[in-house]
């Protein structure tokens, strides 16, 4: 019995005990008592360890949850809001559920928005600003990335620096040098700088696309050279069909700056048909009273947030369909090595 | 020596010179060029947008910010604050939160996807119009369901400053978005075998966190500070651009807007040298021998 002291159980320790009378029997018993029981404390500390494993766990869905909703709050703060009725705003007693659904705030806050007009302009500005960025980054990354020539470096930081410039300070110039070009009050100074590398965050990007393109293998590109590919071809052909990680978070990101951005667009647009949709926000009642000619104090906060909501669905929706590959293309696109 | 190999290699570099060449063309249009004309107008006053008639002003305008105005300088200090209470928190809740997410648990791309989205809002007018609205103020009292009770306990004052902590932290972490990506896609670099090296020596979780993810983290926490002081300082919402703007094009004070530009511009910069030059020693670079 005591020969396998391995696997014992309590009963079994104190059977040890009772059939030890010589004291050298009893101390080699004692010590493979003394066996037994660390071995029972391991065991107990390994189901412990596995409450306490299931007691994190717990804890950590509990934090996440909590957490995921404080990020979720806007929009389901948004969604219920925009369907309330202006009494069940003033109703305490109704927090998230209203008592009846509202529907014509979306179509106030469509109407208020001029949500066609407004948002091909939006769209307009972002999806050649994106398309410009993406072309555009990827190809300056390459020369980064991928070619030797003398002065890289030094360019390679100062396009770097250019991150940490606030729009504010070229905000002056950049007017006046629009104004003289006759840019002004068209999408022109918006999009333009995107197809040089330079549009919103541009250098940013140019760091993505540089950190993808130098961890592909050169013998893909060596192979190329020796078939005769030129080095545009090479980029074109076959370093960009490798790179959807990064062009997939360059796209998103890039549209949903450029679609937020107020900043530049309230400053190079003056007349209101060519505003964005984020910029018919402020002017909504105005907006609203104009459209229905009298003074619209009913519509409060729910059109608001309808209105609100439609300014942001392009961006929800094209999120709700990239938001996998996007997660997948932060976490491949060797931002981090 | 104008052999037909010298001639390749000089081919290749002129190639590197024409992928280049887009980028180099729009820095010098929209970047370098008004980079140079506002340090240009901020030793100037601009008078009437129509003809940009420009008398020289010496450092008046500097004289103007440091001295006489008396909202630039209490602004400043404000926005460095911000700063300086923002950036931690929002590197130290990020990290938190990628930590979890980089768990194996259920309904992760769901979580995924939800921190990321207040990024969609951005801190465009969107979020101005959900601010306005009260939404920052009891999301996080809801989201951790804080009872009402226990503000009734706290007393009127404490409550306040609760509160209003609470609602602070909110907004700051809607912040966190892009941040959480960067932290998961680093946790995600990091070779499993350390791990499972460190397990069998008997490291516990607590210690593999200090002595394993933290330091081998360090690249992606700079890469984080250096993106959170960016896009704090150049935010929509951030005050002093709202004032710079405002007074370029509000008040048509352009050679005045165009020094504190400067002013601004060149703190941010310093600032990163600072963090580059005091953080060198403390960042660890796996890659590199």
């Amino acid at each position: 019995m005591l020969s396998n002291p391995i696997g014992k159980t309590k009963p079994q320790k104190a059977a040890a005990h009772a059939q030890a009378p010589a004291q050298a029997q009893a101390r080699a018993a004692g010590s493979k008592v003394k066996a037994l029981r660390n071995h029972t404390v391991l065991s107990r500390i390994g189901s412990k360890s596995r409450w306490i494993g299931l007691i994190y766990r717990i804890f950590v869905y509990v934090i996440l949850i909590d957490l995921a909703f404080v990020f979720l709050y806007p929009f389901i703060y948004m969604m219920t809001t925009s369907l309330k009725q202006p009494v069940d705003l003033m109703n305490f007693t109704i927090k998230w559920i209203p008592t009846s659904l509202a529907w014509e705030n979306f179509y106030y806050g469509m109407k208020g928005l001029q949500f066609l007009t407004h948002f091909n302009n939006s769209a307009l500005i972002a999806v050649l600003s994106v398309v410009g960025q993406v072309l555009s980054c990827s190809f300056i990354a390459y020369g980064f990335a991928r070619i030797k020539f003398p002065g890289r470096e030094v360019l390679f930081v100062l396009c770097m620096f250019t991150m940490i410039i606030p729009p504010q300070t070229i905000i002056v110039p950049l007017f006046m040098q629009y104004k003289t070009m006759g840019w002004l009050d068209s999408v022109l100074p918006l999009i333009v700088p995107s197809f040089f590398g330079n549009g919103l965050r541009g250098a940013l990007f140019i760091f993505i696309f540089r950190q993808l393109f130098r961890g592909l293998p050169w013998e893909l590109e060596d192979a190329a050279r020796v078939d005769g590919c030129g080095s545009f071809r090479v980029y074109w052909k076959i370093i960009m069909p490798l790179t959807p990680p990064a062009i997939v978070v360059t796209t998103l990101l890039s549209l949903v700056w450029h679609w937020n951005d107020f900043f530049e667009p309230s400053i190079y647009l003056t007349s209101e048909e060519k505003f964005t949709l984020p910029m018919m926000l402020p002017r909504l009642y105005q907006s609203l009273d104009t459209l229905t000619g009298s003074t619209f104090e009913v519509f409060s906060l729910p059109v608001v947030m309808a209105a609100t909501f439609f300014a942001l669905f392009p961006m929800l929706l094209v999120y709700l369909f990239l938001q996998r590959y996007f997660i997948q293309g932060v976490e491949r696109s060797g931002l981090v090595e | 020596m104008r052999g037909q190999k010298m001639s390749l290699e000089r081919k290749k570099m002129m190639a590197g010179y024409v992928y280049i060449a887009p980028w180099a063309i729009g820095f010098a249009l929209f970047m370098l060029y008004p980079l140079v004309y506002s340090l240009w107008l901020s030793f100037h006053e601009v008078a009437g947008v129509g003809n940009f008639e420009l008398t020289s002003v010496g450092w008046g305008n500097f004289n103007k910010a440091f001295v006489l105005d008396t909202k630039f300088i209490p602004l400043f200090i404000s926005v460095i604050q911000d700063a300086v209470i923002n950036t931690p928190l929002i590197l130290v809740f990020s990290l938190f939160i990628s930590i979890l997410l980089n768990h194996n648990i259920r309904g992760r791309a769901f979580f995924r996807a939800a921190f990321f989205l207040p990024v969609l809002i951005g801190s465009g007018l969107a979020m101005q119009q959900l601010l306005y609205a009260g939404v920052g103020k009891d999301t996080l009292v809801n989201g951790i369901g804080v009872p009402d009770e226990v503000f009734l306990y706290m007393g009127p004052t404490f409550s306040q400053i609760v509160f209003d902590m609470l609602s602070r932290l909110t907004v700051i972490f809607w912040k966190t978005g892009v941040q959480i990506l960067l932290f998961l896609a680093g946790l995600q670099g990091i070779s499993v075998s350390l791990y499972e090296s460190a397990r069998c020596d008997g490291a516990t979780e607590w210690e593999m966190f200090w002595k394993i993810t933290l330091p081998l983290m360090t690249p992606i926490i700079l890469l984080n500070l250096v993106y959170t002081c960016v896009d704090s300082f150049t935010d929509i919402n951030n005050r002093m651009m709202v004032y710079i703007k405002d007074t370029a094009f509000t008040n048509i004070e352009m050679g005045y807007a165009s020094s504190m530009g400067w002013i601004y511009f060149l703190f941010i910069f310093l600032l990163l040298v600072l963090v580059f030059v005091s953080t060198r020693r403390l960042i660890i670079y796996t890659g590199e021998k």
